[in-house]
């Protein structure tokens, strides 16, 4: 009698979908709700999707309408949907397209409506007023070139998302082709580029260690045209110029290196956030880097690190395509719409366990191990001032212990050891006989200390959170994490990221959280893991003594 | 009626007429004639006469008939058919008028409200008074006294000159004059003629008058353009400085009509959507569980104390809105299933001292049936409930905020309004979800809301509209519709069988109701057609079998309870459908809900867990409930949590003692113990040198010290306390009042009042009596007839009655009194021993008796 019970997709009441994957139509659901929804959640069995107004916007500019959203759901649900939320979904798309704004042949960049009492409404918000012109007629406004951006992210937030039709300029064409010899881009990566290329603007979440790198080539191939990568350090900008030399047309002396030490700006320019968001006397000196060229094509790697000025700067660049890369979108801060509608929607997204599957990142053992704070230890841990209870607990002295035994037991690998406390990292270098690598350490001792890991003449690395981003380490296997930036879900993403290049010989990687326990560290712990949970990550917990009990 | 001898004279004549089966018809439109049961046909003439009466009944009229009423007290008394005709289908003769009348008519005399043949109808006077234009109260129609009525007043000289004016020849009296001039206004032909000669700006005064309203200002010396009119009688004065166009003049301006529009036919509903029937009965079938699952959830979240029951009665608005969030619900959706749930008799207020919503027995007992006839009788509820949550948040006449649970949310028409949209939607084909507005349209015209009887409705917020609109959202919570249309199960909850087929609304509501709409033959009432009867609610027996029907229907939608759930190893658990009882009651201790709806996600947290271990269970309890329940492994994390959280469950142990005693001497605290005088104290070894006990401190020294000990009083700080005696004192008390000896002097108004009615007492009975008066001079009882008659009698002739009448408190006294209406029960009348007009019960009348002068 009920048409509907055997569809792998339960809606629920508060706009998330359950996906059944091992239902046989999950796969043809999962296509068929991709457009429109937003994987929140990815363990073994279920999957969670959500459906935002942001999602159906973003459906909604990709040419799919209401009716597709509706009848995905209703096609693939094994209960009726609730009929609120149907009405809910026709009426959020509906808002999408009342607004938009379009070059004019004799004004420039104008807002029209198909909606007079739309554009009325909005155009009394006080946060729209000091973006708009002249009223050109009773549908169309005019706006400043240079608020393009700023305009959008206030309409998306007052809820009129509006369709920008301005097109972008192509900028200065500089040749650049991949260099595919030997190696080809996978079947995801060309999916990223093209579902960019054909959105305009975006972002690409790609797990740690899926060749985010050569999504940026491949989009750069495709713009041929002058490029402005931005980077969150030194380091990774050397990575990415390597990078882009082995695998494309492009030569050492077209590729610019704009960093705190050289101000080099080339077609293809690579920048670190930290020189761009300086500020001097009240001014950021080297903002011009955006005007000085006529950049076709932008590249945000690490976009989830995004530092608020940059923010700023990208509004005005509304103009130029955009990339964003980023291995988890998760900040912190909750500032995921602001990237969303400054950068651009999410153009592709691949749950990990499916790169995994096809081989691509190497399959990962995820351990927290608990240690047991001595009874002093605890009496101290209970007296601790607040914001010292976390220091506290994270460089336990047992911590140490089980550290050498977990090393101990993978001797012979290449094993990193990452850590947020200095003199904790120094205390275990000094115990591991191994090199620290932090702040301190000069770009080229930390390249040299690399080069020798890589070579395998040092087989293990002690890191602080400076080594948290874009280094690359290709033989490391195991990755022992003493403590961390409080509750990060991002940061425990990249760390598990430094083990998840597939392995020559298809080893497993291992990623070991030494964690103390009943304290706060194994609440943050907790927090960090969701989202790699989350993934479909399975964290093993371990008690310390089963550890040193084998060694 | 076949041609009888001679024409009824009267209401009662003409009731008296009609056979047993319109009797009934009348009697069942209007219940209020027979309670209490009249005693003859002219006792229930008298009482379908009354101003309420009339009121109610004119009330329950749908618009064209409405109209047609309006129409009957604009045209003569008594007037043919076709005058009526003319008034409703003017002068053009608009077929669908004509074709509708004989139907309102005959609904006209159905009720009562008009009688006669066609050839006289007469229109009951007092619905004739309710409805013909007064300056009062403005008709709907429009229009305005007839020339006779305007120039009552007016000098004869002054008549004359209008009669020369308009191109008469005058009369000897002024009353065969105003006949002249309402015959010139009632011919089309001669109007015509005087109008053509008007000047231009003169008919734009008249076109601006014609539908009403028709009083206008002019000034002490009017404009050429309206002393053109004034001069002819169009345009006459009422009131210094007001002039009214006459009836007869706007009837000839348009065209015969009394209304602007009629509306002969009820507007259709219109289909705004079409689904297929089995989508629509799945969509219900969702909403009906998700309906349930939320009034379970409610009462669950009110489990352990709900919110207290204000003063005044109902849930404060903090109250509902901390509910709603926790249902993660609008507060209007939340207020409607609180109101459901109270409604079914599932929760109510516990009546304690500290007052408390909470479940009620009758919810056990609703939890252990089937789901379908849950849902069966949270809907039967719902269509028969005069509570209306809709009115939640809102504000009564006296501006006090209507709460939720609390009083004055009833609304006698809800249930009617709610029966008759889904009997609305019913009609529709299966599957097929109305456009509200065209709905609300319909309703409107099927009872114009009071003060709208004319066609343009000027609001959409009249109660019943509202009603309308609550019925149709609060239907789709509930499941009885889908995607807006009727569900299957909805239809057989109206008592209509599934495959009814479409369009045949009337006769499907009831079957009682069906046998004796349709048919026309055995019909001995002077009716052309008989009124389709609305389908009325069902009797509770009869909603009763619908109910187990609509159940019946629903039970094989609603989704199977499944006994197992997915565990995944980022410590959430998801159960794909509903859970069986017992597991979703564990599983809530043992997990946090995430997110509701046709699955349940549940997330395992330390706190969850420790929640599980409180309720009594133990980790390898838990493991079992977990592999016997979980289709795949239990993850490893999820295991450790449950062990890790139990490791740490219990301990630290607290308890609670009223004293204790501590002694650095072991042996001194086994002694006590050991000593069976200290049974009483109730004591326990907490530790070696510790016992608690349950007895106070005050009796633990005491009967410490009975036992031979020397024990010492401990302070909070541990420091020896050192007691000394205190003064006793009461609570405050306030000094007591003076008593004094007398009664107090009274003050003037008192006293005036008293001397009064001993004098008006003292006329009284002075006063001849033209009826014999009983030997003992009081007043001799008369029944109820006779002292209505009495009474109606005095109010024409103007004369005054001497009364008996007992008060509310039961004393009997006897006034005297002078009539002016009579109406509803009451008399309305001047006092002449209270020396004002004052109105009393007429079964508080002991005894009428004229006095032989007023």
């Amino acid at each position: 009698m009920c048409t509907y019970v055997n569809g792998p997709l339960i809606v629920q009441s508060d706009k998330t979908l359950l996906l059944e994957v091992d239902h046989e139509r999950a796969d043809d659901c999962r296509r068929a709700i991709a457009p429109f929804a937003e994987l929140e959640r990815a363990p073994e069995h279920i999957h969670t999707y959500r459906v935002t107004p942001l999602g159906l916007w973003n459906a909604r500019a990709a040419g799919h309408d209401a009716e597709q959203v509706v009848d995905a759901l209703v096609e693939y649900s094994r209960y009726p949907v609730p009929h609120a939320l149907l009405v809910d979904i026709a009426e959020t798309m509906d808002r999408y397209g009342r607004l938009t704004l379009s070059k004019h042949p004799a004004h420039g960049l104008v807002l029209t409506t198909t909606d007079r009492p739309v554009l009325e409404e909005i155009l009394r918000s006080k946060r729209i007023a000091p973006l708009v012109g002249n009223r050109l007629d009773p549908d169309t406004v005019a706006v400043h070139p240079s608020e393009r951006g700023q305009i959008k992210q206030v309409l998306l937030k007052l809820g009129w998302p509006a369709e920008d039709l301005a097109g972008y300029v192509d900028g200065e064409a500089h040749p650049i082709e991949l260099d595919e010899n030997g190696w080809a881009l996978r079947p995801y990566q060309k999916q990223a580029v093209e579902n960019f290329w054909h959105g305009g603007s975006g972002v690409v979440v790609l797990p740690c260690g899926a060749g985010k790198t050569l999504v940026g080539a491949g989009a750069m191939a495709q713009a041929k045209s002058t490029t402005l990568i931005l980077v969150t350090n030194t380091v990774s900008a050397r990575q990415w110029k390597h990078e882009l030399i082995k695998r494309t047309s492009l030569t050492e002396e077209e590729i610019g290196e704009y960093s705190g030490t050289r101000k080099e700006i080339r077609p293809v320019t690579i920048a670190t956030y930290q020189v761009l968001t300086t500020r001097r006397k009240g001014i950021y000196p080297h903002l011009e880097l955006f005007d000085s060229r006529d950049w076709g094509l932008i590249l945000y790697d690490e976009v989830h690190l995004l530092p608020a000025p940059v923010f700023k700067f990208t509004a005005d660049l509304q103009a130029r395509r955009r990339l964003g890369l980023t291995a988890t979108l998760v900040r912190e801060d909750g500032r995921e719409s602001d990237v969303f509608s400054l950068i651009g929607p999410k153009r592709f997204d691949a749950p990990w366990k499916e790169i995994e599957a096809q081989g691509y990142i190497a399959p990962a053992d995820c351990v927290e191990v608990r240690v047991n704070l001595t009874d002093s230890e605890r009496l101290a841990y209970a007296t601790a001032e607040a914001e010292e209870k976390y220091r506290f607990c994270a460089t336990t002295a047992t911590k140490r212990k089980v550290t050498e035994a977990i090393v101990r037991r993978f001797a012979g690998q290449q094993i990193l050891v990452i850590g947020q406390y200095i003199d904790q990292l120094d205390e275990l270098g000094e115990h591991l006989n191994a090199p620290v690598i932090k702040g301190e350490t000069s770009n080229a001792q930390r390249e040299k200390l690399f080069g020798a890991f890589r070579e395998g003449e040092i087989s293990v690395l002690v890191v602080s959170k400076v080594a948290n981003f874009s280094i690359d380490l290709p033989e490391a296997t195991v990755a022992i994490q003493v403590s961390g930036t409080f509750g990060s879900r991002q940061e425990e993403a990249q760390r598990l990221g430094r083990v998840l290049r597939p392995k020559a010989d298809g080893h497993k990687a291992h990623f070991y959280s030494v964690v103390a326990r009943d304290t706060i560290d194994q609440d943050f712990a907790a927090h960090r893991q969701r989202f790699l949970a989350e993934q479909g990550y399975a964290y093993r917990i371990m008690d310390a003594d089963e550890i040193l009990a084998e060694s | 009626m076949s041609t009888p001898a001679t024409p009824p004279r009267s209401l009662a004549e003409a009731l008296r007429t009609r056979d047993d089966v319109s009797l009934a018809a009348l009697l069942r439109s209007r219940p209020d004639l027979i309670t209490p049961v009249p005693t003859d046909l002219t006792q229930l003439a008298t009482r379908a006469g009354t101003r309420a009466s009339v009121v109610r009944a004119l009330e329950r009229l749908d618009r064209f008939t409405l109209q047609t009423a309006q129409a009957l007290a604009v045209a003569a008394d008594p007037a043919p058919y076709d005058e009526l005709l003319g008034l409703m289908a003017g002068d053009a003769r608009d077929p669908a008028v004509v074709n509708a009348l004989p139907r309102a008519v005959a609904a006209l005399r159905e009720q009562a409200l008009v009688w006669g043949a066609d050839d006289r109808l007469r229109l009951v006077r007092t619905a004739r008074e309710l409805l013909a234009p007064a300056p009062q109260h403005p008709s709907p129609t429009g229009l305005g006294p007839t020339v006779a009525e305007a120039t009552a007043g007016m000098s004869p000289g002054r008549i004359q000159e209008l009669v020369t004016a308009a191109g008469l020849p005058s009369t000897h009296d002024p009353v065969s004059a105003v006949a002249a001039l309402t015959k010139l206004f009632t011919s089309r032909r001669r109007m015509k003629t005087l109008l053509a000669g008007a000047p231009e700006e003169s008919l734009e005064v008249l076109n601006r008058l014609v539908w009403g309203p028709p009083y206008g200002q002019v000034t002490a010396d009017p404009a050429a353009r309206l002393r053109w009119l004034i001069d002819r009688g169009l345009l006459l004065p009422t009131a210094p400085g007001t002039v009214v166009l006459p009836r007869e003049v706007a009837l000839h301006l348009r065209a015969g009509r009394a209304h602007r529009e009629t509306e002969p036919v009820a507007p259709p509903v219109e289909a705004k959507a079409t689904h297929r029937p089995q989508v629509v009965d799945a969509a219900a079938a969702g909403q009906a569980y998700t309906a349930l699952a939320t009034v379970e959830e409610l009462l669950k979240d009110w489990d352990e104390g709900g919110p207290t029951v204000l003063r005044a009665g109902g849930l404060s608005i903090r109250d509902l809105k901390r509910t709603a969030v926790a249902l993660d619900l609008a507060e209007p959706v939340a207020a409607f299933w609180v109101e459901l749930a109270y409604a079914a008799g599932l929760l109510a207020s516990d009546g304690e001292a500290d007052e408390r919503y909470a479940a009620t027995p009758a919810y056990d007992e609703w939890l252990q049936q089937p789901a379908a006839q849950r849902w069966a009788h949270l809907a039967e509820t719902w269509l028969t409930a005069t509570r209306t949550s809709g009115l939640v948040g809102g504000r009564d006449a006296k501006e006090r905020t209507l709460s939720a649970l609390g009083p004055g949310l009833d609304r006698s028409a809800a249930p009617e309004v709610r029966h008759r949209v889904l009997t609305l939607l019913a009609a529709l084909p299966e599957g097929t979800s109305p456009s509200t507005e065209s709905l609300l349209a319909r309703l409107r015209w099927e009872r114009p809301p009071r003060g709208t009887g004319s066609a343009a409705p000027q609001s959409e917020d009249d109660l019943r509209s509202r009603l309308a609109r609550w019925a149709l959202d609060e239907a789709e919570l509930l499941g009885v519709t889908g995607r807006g249309a009727l569900s299957g199960q909805g239809r057989a909850l109206l008592g209509a069988a599934k495959g009814t087929a479409p369009g045949s609304a009337a006769a499907t509501a009831k079957g009682s109701a069906a046998k004796d709409t349709p048919s026309d033959a055995g019909d001995k009432l002077p009716v052309h057609h008989r009124a389709p009867t609305l389908p009325e609610p069902l009797s509770p027996a009869e909603q009763a079998v619908a109910s187990a029907a609509a159940a019946r229907l629903l039970a094989p939608l609603l989704p199977e309870p499944l006994d197992h759930v997915l565990l995944q190893a980022d410590l959430t658990a998801v159960a794909p459908g509903p859970l069986e009882r017992p597991l979703a009651d564990v599983l809530d201790v043992l997990a946090d809900v995430e997110s509701k709806g046709g699955a349940t996600v549940y997330r395992f947290t330390p706190g969850s867990v420790r929640r599980a271990l409180d309720a009594g269970r133990s980790a390898s309890d838990l493991h079992d409930f977990l592999t016997a329940h979980s289709r795949t492994p239990v993850p490893q994390p999820l295991a450790y949590l449950i062990d890790d959280v139990a490791r740490r469950h219990g301990h630290l142990r607290i308890g609670a003692a009223s004293a204790y005693v501590r002694c650095d001497d072991d042996a001194v605290l086994s002694e006590i113990l050991a000593d069976k005088r200290s049974a009483g104290l109730r004591l326990r070894r907490l530790a070696p040198t510790v016992l608690a006990a349950q007895a106070d401190p005050a009796a633990l020294l005491d009967g410490l010290r009975a036992m031979g000990f020397a024990p010492a009083a401990e302070s909070a700080d541990g420091d020896v306390v050192i007691t000394r005696a205190h003064a006793h004192r009461t609570p405050p008390r306030t000094a007591p009042e003076p008593v004094p000896d007398g009664p107090p002097t009274p003050d003037t108004t008192l006293l005036s009042a008293a001397i009064r009615a001993i004098r008006a007492g003292d006329r009284a009975s002075t006063t001849p009596l033209k009826t014999t008066p009983s030997p003992t001079g009081e007043l001799p009882r008369t029944g109820s007839a006779e002292t209505l008659a009495t009474m109606q009698a005095a109010v024409l002739t103007g004369t005054t009655l001497w009364i008996g009448y007992v008060n509310a408190e039961g004393s009997a006294s006897q006034r005297v009194i002078a009539p002016i209406r009579v109406e509803g029960g009451f008399v309305t009348a001047y006092d002449h021993t209270a020396d004002e007009v004052r109105t009393y019960p007429l079964h508080r009348v002991t005894g009428v008796a004229e006095l032989a002068e007023g």
